[in-house]
């Protein structure tokens, strides 16, 4: 039995650092054959396997790495091979995770039978799914591009009938279009009930001479949804793009077929408008919604906007403006191909500069499950796990204002106290429903002492090396808590 | 940052508000409750009109002190006399709004600064609806669930591994700081200052003796300035239609008993908490034919604390038939978010629209 003691220390040779795992480089290293180094000097080279398998996944595995250079040649063809797998979620055969969340019953209903459940089965079931699907999934970039676009077209369950309707929301609207075209997401959450719930479109309604329509859509439509909030637009086109929007509503659950999205035509503004400089002649009825989303998709704000969050979660909280120019070009050539615009940041020298790596403070949400995926955990995703993430304050469909969770490391540096015990608390496996198998991460990365090399994805440094030996049991949980592994 | 405590009483169930806070002084009260009232001169005297519960004693002291507010004819703009709506409603602070008021007060607080360790809690299984949105939340019943030995060698090995972190070192300082006060805080002795006397099981029952317990833990992070911002409390078991007279009388006690002894042991730390006690509705003026009150509307709320502008506050609108609502219900003269404002107002919220909209 390997205790976590000799998990870490790897007897008494200290920390047999390793370059990543996998019996090839054991065996290496037994034959004395000095293994590549990774990050020795950050500014040197960068180890793009480990680079794309911390930053575009929920974390590590420890079968990743050996699993990436398996697609190609050399390690520049296997991480390409990689990245185009990721890009086409389709391509992956992912059917271990789907049985998980098939279990979870109510996630498949339609949406009219939602409405059968009580609101907070529906909650702790997404949040559960949301968990097992970033830890499981072998989709993880498409599963990090779910997470980026819940946060960018955020909704959150405690408002109104979203308790029900966001399941469909998360299932039919974000994770078919993640990677899809912007133009597709963007329609199908103006439309959707959750949005229309949630910023009151709905209500949106001009009825009669004089009748002000409602604009909180409108607003965050053109604030946070597409151009932002320097992107030009001034207050008389918010007016009339709500003008533009009203009458589209959602069947309350008191009403027959619930949750129905429909356009009353009585409710809506049928007039002229001009919106962002271009006239929309009246009698438009329900195609001004499209003739609007039309404008806002094709503004090149929104191409920057888009852009530079997509930049801020990948690259760096202050990305280069280069980068950002970039990647929002190839977002406007490609009319909004999202798959195309991923592909754009991650062959940009920001994403692939080697001082970048390891410098993104994971959120608590990507920490939590990185700790698991990292250790090849075992997990139900129960209420031991979430009631962590709301210490840490990350429970998915939960953030209040439209803007999301906040991206920049800054919002979430106080949560480090509930970081590091949730990280005694799992290694030490005292969170019923989930544990980390320690003997099967030693026997996949080939040794103990690699365990540390493949959590850092570098050798432990000296300092690291005398903690790490003198931690003892917690070994397994000082690695996982360290700031080497806060990062990715 | 405001260093406050607010701490939330949700008295779950409608909480009879006449028979908190008796209004003995008017004869449409005996005439319409001729077995439940409160007898006139028997409890704690407020003014002409109304008087405390006996079991609510403790608290009289309080109130002559200027620490109390007392305000009858609290409620919502919920009729719908539903537990779940108007639970939702005073939980959510708004019709269709996201997250719950102390959820968007704790936000707008918070301004730009870092989270504190321990700045929203529920003393119980689930953290309160009211907290939704908060940047933090914690339900725990005990300090065990918080810190324990097993974690303190990690504490420290990781403390000083990220300690010299450019962007992690001084959140890593505050957190191991918190850290200790949670462990000095768990094993300190837990002897209540003040000679303060909570309620026990064998003296006043498994319900005052529960609600005490998380009183008494509350008081602990008060005094172990662990940051708390918001506490939330709840005491269930208000919905009294049948013999009322042997559902409350526990209840009262542990309420009496309770918050008497919180703020005993509280001391001077009472000057910078809160106490507010609310219930999502008050009960039918007129008794009912099984010796018990049905749902109503205008309850009555308390205010226990620093900067609390004592004594009977906010209007009455009488139990006259012409100012009762609907089927015989005490109108409601106080909106619960204009009694809750100035009490936000006092622990350092800036803006009152956001925190209840519309």
């Amino acid at each position: 039995m390997i205790t976590r003691r000799h998990l870490l220390l790897g007897g008494g040779a200290g920390l047999l650092a390793l370059s990543g795992c996998g019996p090839q480089q054991a065996v290496d290293l037994v034959l004395g054959v000095e293994p590549p180094t990774t990050a020795v000097n950050p500014a040197a080279t960068l180890d793009l396997p480990a680079h794309v398998l911390r930053r575009l996944t929920f974390g590590e595995h420890p079968d990743d790495r050996a699993a990436l250079l398996a697609l190609g040649k050399t390690p520049e063809s296997a991480v390409e091979a990689w990245v185009v797998r990721q890009l086409h979620p389709e391509t992956i055969d992912d059917s271990v995770c789907e049985r998980l969340i098939r279990r979870r019953e109510a996630l498949a209903e339609p949406l009219g039978e939602l409405y059968e459940f009580k609101e907070r089965v529906l909650l702790h079931e997404l949040t559960a799914a949301t968990l097992l699907r970033a830890v499981y999934s072998k989709r993880q970039l498409h599963e990090q591009l779910c997470h980026f676009w819940n946060d960018h077209f955020n909704v959150d369950m405690s408002k109104g009938e979203c308790a029900w309707v966001t399941v469909a929301y998360d299932r039919e609207v974000i994770r078919p279009h993640a990677l899809g075209r912007f133009s597709d997401l963007l329609r199908a959450v103006v439309l959707s009930p959750a949005m229309l719930w949630y910023l009151d479109g709905r209500v949106n309604r001009v009825e009669g001479k004089g009748a002000k329509p409602n604009e909180n859509y409108a607003r965050e439509l053109l604030e946070l949804h597409t151009l932002g909030v320097d992107g030009g637009y001034t207050q008389q086109d918010v007016m009339e793009v709500a003008r533009c929007l009203s009458g589209w509503t959602v069947r309350d659950r008191h009403q027959w077929r619930k949750g129905l999205v429909e356009f009353h035509r009585d409710a809506h503004d049928d007039g002229a408008k001009i919106v962002l400089g271009e006239t929309l002649p009246a009698g438009g009825g329900e195609r001004d919604l499209d003739h609007v989303l039309r404008l806002v998709t094709a503004h090149p704000a929104t191409a920057r906007q888009v852009a530079r969050k997509l930049c801020t979660r990948f690259i760096a909280d202050d990305p280069p403006a280069a980068a950002v120019d970039h990647v929002a070009q190839a977002f406007t050539v490609s009319r909004g191909d999202l798959a195309l615009t991923m592909r754009a940041l991650i062959d940009s020298d920001a994403f692939r500069a080697p001082a970048g790596f390891a410098t993104k403070l994971k959120r608590p949400f990507h920490y939590v499950a990185s700790c698991l995926r990292a250790t090849a955990a075992h997990s139900d995703a129960g209420d031991a796990l979430i009631d962590y993430l709301g210490r840490l304050g990350h429970l998915p469909f939960q953030f209040p204002t439209p803007d999301g969770q906040p991206e920049h490391a800054e919002a979430w540096t106080g949560t480090l106290l509930w970081r590091w015990r949730f990280a005694g608390a799992f290694a030490r496996g005292a969170l019923p429903g989930t544990r980390a198998d320690t003997a099967a991460l030693v026997q996949r990365c080939g040794s103990p002492g690699a365990v540390a090399t493949h959590l850092f994805a570098r050798q432990a440094d000296a300092r690291e090396n005398a903690a790490l030996a003198v931690a003892g049991d917690n070994a397994l949980a000082l690695a996982l808590a360290s700031p080497a592994f806060q990062r990715c | 940052m405001s260093d406050r405590t607010l701490v939330l009483v949700f008295l779950r169930g409608g909480a009879d508000g006449l028979t908190l806070v008796a209004p003995t002084g008017e004869d449409a009260y005996f005439r319409a409750r001729p077995t439940l009232a409160v007898k006139r001169g028997s409890g704690h005297r407020l003014d002409d009109r109304f008087e405390l519960h006996p079991l609510l004693a403790p608290l009289g002291r309080f109130f002559d002190d200027g620490k109390l507010a007392v305000i009858p004819a609290c409620g919502s703009d919920d009729d719908t006399r539903s537990h779940f709506y108007a639970q939702d409603l005073m939980d959510h602070g708004g019709h269709n709004v996201s997250g719950g008021w102390l959820g968007r007060f704790l936000r707008q607080a918070q301004g730009s600064g870092g989270l504190g360790v321990l700045e929203a809690v529920t003393l119980g299984s689930a953290v309160s609806e009211s907290l939704r949105g908060a940047p933090t939340a914690t339900a725990f019943t005990s300090l065990n669930d918080l810190s324990g030995d097993d974690d303190h060698a990690l504490m420290g090995a990781v403390g000083a591994l990220t300690a010299g972190d450019t962007l992690l070192g001084a959140p890593a300082l505050a957190a191991l700081a918190a850290s200790e006060r949670l462990d000095a805080l768990r094993k300190a002795a837990d002897h209540p200052a003040n000679g303060a006397t909570y309620p026990t099981s064998a003296q006043h029952g498994d319900t005052a003796a529960d609600f005490a317990a998380r009183l008494r833990l509350t008081a602990r992070l008060i005094q172990a300035r662990v940051g708390l911002k918001v506490a939330c409390v709840d005491l269930d078991g208000w919905d009294s239609h049948f013999v009322q007279d042997t559902v409350l009388p526990g209840r009262l006690s542990a309420l009496g008993q309770g918050l008497s002894a919180f703020a005993t042991d509280l001391g001077q730390d009472l000057a910078a908490v809160s106490v507010v006690v609310i219930s999502e509705f008050g009960r039918r003026v007129a008794e009912n034919t099984s010796l018990g009150t049905d749902h109503g509307r205008g309850g009555a709320c308390l205010i226990l604390g620093g900067g609390v502008t004592g004594g009977v506050q906010g209007k009455w609108p009488g139990l006259s038939d012409d100012f009762l609502e609907g089927p015989g219900d005490v109108a409601v003269a106080n909106d619960y978010r204009e009694v809750l404002w100035p009490v936000l107002a006092r622990h350092g919220a800036l803006d009152a629209s956001p925190i209840f909209p519309g």
